[in-house]
């Protein structure tokens, strides 16, 4: 069953998701994304599609399978997933209620995704399932800090974040590592606190 | 860092700002019968939730995480400086904003070069 909590606090974020996640973040982070997703081949799974900001970062005539939990996220994303030059195709799905055969995807791709999944570990367990054996996961996620002052300031934040969208001190690398993927590499893009992670599922 | 002029310059001057805003907002709540600890120690919160607040119409233009903490840093900074300095002597607003202003530009110089040492890739990254 649709985690229904997360659904609806994404559903209200929606309408304002791109004024605040759209502008400078997003043209912040552009290069990092498409140098992250310039990595994209085979049978492709995007995990947290939202409004579709990514898709400009994609390269085109990739075969994508794209959910998010939102459907009012995807309703913003309709003209973007029509707009990209290749076989793009978006459910409303959770994580961890995914339908697909165990070992279906070449490769998966998150975006600021394990900020706001409720229990990481179990939803990076999920991706894992529907892997196939030697497939690469790869993540542009943002996560708490290991470094005083910040790791403070991502605590503090969270206490109020959390309860509209993203929560701000996860341990996501250490989460990949715990639902059993091998990191290959972790780019931090800011501080620690903004990375990039490549990890595959082990054959 | 990212060194896009737009970045650099607008990272820097939010940064100013902020530390300017929460030196005046120290100005208007300390006075020199506080204590110089408590003062230093109660306005440190409230200049990272002001740098918070802030962020929030900052970070629209500028980014998210890269404007965040360090705004919420030179909060801090700024609240812990101008706070002790307000209890210590009566500081006139100008002065007040001016330390703020030094402090913010300390906090994101700070972030700059902490960020130096920690981005780039590595293999062992942990987070415990």
């Amino acid at each position: 069953m649709v985690d229904v909590i997360t659904q609806k606090k994404w559903d209200k974020v929606a309408p304002n998701f791109d004024l605040m996640a759209g502008g400078g973040g997003e043209v912040r982070w552009r290069p990092f994304k498409e140098a992250l997703y310039a990595n994209m081949r085979g049978k492709i799974l995007f995990l947290a599609l939202g409004t579709g900001l990514d898709i400009a970062a994609f390269p085109p005539g990739q075969d994508i399978v794209a959910i998010d939990i939102s459907p009012k996220m995807l309703e913003i994303a309709k003209d973007r997933i029509a707009g990209y030059d290749g076989n793009l195709r978006a459910e409303v799905m959770d994580v961890h209620e995914m339908p697909f055969e165990p070992d279906s995807f070449d490769q998966i791709y998150t975006s600021c995704t394990f900020c706001s999944v409720p229990n990481p570990v179990e939803g990076l367990k999920a991706l894992k399932r529907v892997l196939k054996p030697g497939g690469e996961l790869f993540m542009f996620e943002h996560t708490g800090s290991r470094w005083y002052p910040f790791r403070y300031m991502m605590n503090i934040m969270t206490l109020l974040s959390e309860r509209m969208g993203p929560s701000m001190n996860r341990r996501t690398t250490d989460n990949v590592r715990l639902a059993g993927f091998r990191i290959i590499e972790v780019n931090n893009i800011f501080l620690d606190v903004v990375k990039t992670i490549k990890a595959v599922k082990p054959a | 860092m990212d060194h896009r002029l737009f970045f650099v310059l607008g990272d820097f001057l939010a940064n100013l700002a902020v530390g300017a805003i929460v030196g005046l907002i120290c100005w208007a709540i300390v006075s020199p019968s506080w204590n110089m600890w408590i003062a230093m120690f109660a306005m440190m919160p409230v200049g990272t939730v002001v740098g918070l607040i802030l962020f929030f119409p900052i970070g629209i233009k500028l980014g998210a995480m890269e404007v965040m903490v360090p705004l919420m840093f030179s909060g801090e900074l700024s609240g812990m400086v101008v706070g002790m300095g307000a209890a210590m002597a009566v500081l006139t607003p100008g002065q007040a904003a001016l330390l703020g202003a030094a402090s913010g530009m300390a906090a994101i110089f700070f972030v700059w070069a902490a960020n130096t040492l920690l981005r780039g890739v590595t293999r062992e990254a942990r987070e415990r």
